[in-house]
């Protein structure tokens, strides 16, 4: 009794802090680091990126094109009206500042300037110049962390724009992601696009992913190709988060097999959404 | 008791506080540092292990249970920055046990080339730790996410080396400050003719 009153007396205060210490790391770790990230985009808001005089002018001819393209969308859609009925168009995305990298080396993740006063969600998706950037994560008030397309844990259900043939594309941690088809023999080849797919719970479809560089479609089990992303994901200062709901699971009925007969490869995917 | 002797207690006490702002303020700008990518702080898209570095310093002077519960602390606060698997508790929890292990003022004299020594075979350590975690769960787990154990191990070579070498190349930055600054407070902190 006496050794742990002595044991107390002499340690009280310290043991004391170590205690305050933990709680205070284990609700930091709870909250994703809300405070830490809150604190880290005050203090370096006077650096985030503005926009140049070279980038305003790349941006002007950026608008002319995303204005013809906008005018070709629109005839794209009413085509695509008749023959196919009507697609839900995306939401109007809100943009945002990259003020960070990963704090982790294990890690491909971004820190951007919008939270959740802002109106982004986790699960939010992230676009930039070049196509698909990553997903939402976390969020804090005025910050949220996106887990990018290059992560080893990312998946993103895709497809060959020329050839529809699906599959999922997982990261390397580099400018470079993989492609793995659920067909045995896709129809793919160097200098395609890939996009990502419809049948993406997590992702809209139809967002650019990058192009096909390299084949290897005699690998086992799944044939897959190597994909160079169009998004500069290493130098990326500007990005835009689109809301987007991840779709709940459809489980098909019993007595409608037929459409798993349209959509094979719909389960396979269903299971790879982490 | 004599004016000196008072005014002396009341000195140790403001220091008290004012080591706890200096200990956990430094921690909070290494935090900080660890999502930023200044020019010079990164190799092959790999920054600085900043908490690494401030455990270590931290450790070197201190007793074992004191750098494993810091590492505990930094691990947890890095887990909540980027994510929960794998942990950063393991490998900062044993840096700082063994960098206290170490006994520095024994085996190694105290400067900054011994330090940076530390700390390129403590960021070692901890990368291979958070690399034994994911080879484990690609292991164990059949639906893993993570790639193959040659590719995991590759990317351990490639974080390990660049992390190794940066954080050692800026250790004086965090360990000179520190270790100042304790040498100061110990100075004060002991009584006189004690």
């Amino acid at each position: 009794m006496f050794v742990v009153r002595r044991w107390w007396n002499q340690y009280a205060l310290k043991t004391g802090l170590v205690a305050l210490m933990v709680v205070a790391a284990l609700g930091m770790r709870e909250t994703g680091g809300a405070a830490i990230y809150e604190l880290y985009r005050w203090a370096t808001s006077p650096f985030h990126p503005g926009p140049s005089r070279a980038a305003m002018l790349q941006s002007s001819y950026a608008q002319e094109l995303q204005q013809r393209l906008v005018e070709l969308e629109s005839q794209n859609r009413s085509l695509r009206q008749v023959v196919e009925g009507d697609a839900v168009p995306l939401a109007a995305g809100t943009p945002a500042a990259v003020i960070g990298r990963s704090a982790g080396d294990w890690w491909q993740q971004i820190i951007i300037s919008r939270g959740s006063s802002d109106g982004i969600d986790a699960d939010d998706i992230v676009t930039g110049p070049g196509g698909l950037i990553g997903r939402v994560v976390a969020v804090s008030p005025h910050s949220s962390r996106v887990l990018l397309v290059s992560d080893p844990t990312s998946r993103v259900g895709a497809r060959v724009s020329r050839s529809r043939a699906t599959g999922y594309i997982r990261g390397e941690m580099g400018q470079q992601v993989v492609m793995e088809f659920f067909d045995k023999i896709p129809d793919v080849k160097v200098g395609d696009v890939v996009t990502t797919s419809a049948y993406s719970q997590l992702f809209p479809q139809d967002i650019p992913i990058g192009r096909v560089v390299d084949l290897d479609l005699s690998k086992s089990p799944a044939p897959e190709v190597t994909v160079e992303l169009t998004s500069p994901l290493n130098i990326v200062e500007w990005v835009t988060v689109i809301p987007f709901e991840p779709k709940s699971v459809e489980i098909p009925a019993v007595d409608a097999p037929a459409s798993q007969e349209i959509i094979p490869n719909r389960a396979a995917e269903d299971n790879l959404a982490p | 008791m004599t004016p000196a002797r008072t005014s002396s207690l009341a000195l140790r006490r403001r220091y008290r506080w004012l080591n706890l702002a200096v200990v956990i303020g430094s921690a909070l700008i290494c935090v900080m540092l660890l999502p930023m990518r200044l020019p010079g702080m990164v190799l092959l898209g790999v920054g600085p292990s900043w908490l690494l570095i401030w455990l270590v310093a931290w450790s070197v002077q201190r007793t074992s249970v004191e750098g494993a519960i810091a590492g505990f602390i930094l691990g947890l606060v890095q887990d909540g920055l980027t994510g929960y698997f794998p942990t950063h508790t393991l490998g900062l929890t044993l840096a700082g046990f063994l960098t206290a292990r170490i006994q520095k003022q024994r085996f190694i004299q105290e400067d900054f080339v011994s330090v940076a020594i530390i700390v390129f075979a403590m960021t070692v350590i901890a990368q291979t730790m958070m690399a034994l975690q994911i080879s484990a769960h690609q292991l164990i787990i059949s639906s893993s996410p993570y790639p193959s154990l040659p590719e995991i191990w590759l990317q351990h070579q490639r974080i390990a080396l660049s992390s190794a070498i940066l954080s050692s190349l800026w250790a004086p930055a965090v360990y000179y400050p520190l270790s100042r600054w304790w040498a100061h407070y110990e100075q004060v902190m002991t009584p006189p003719g004690g």
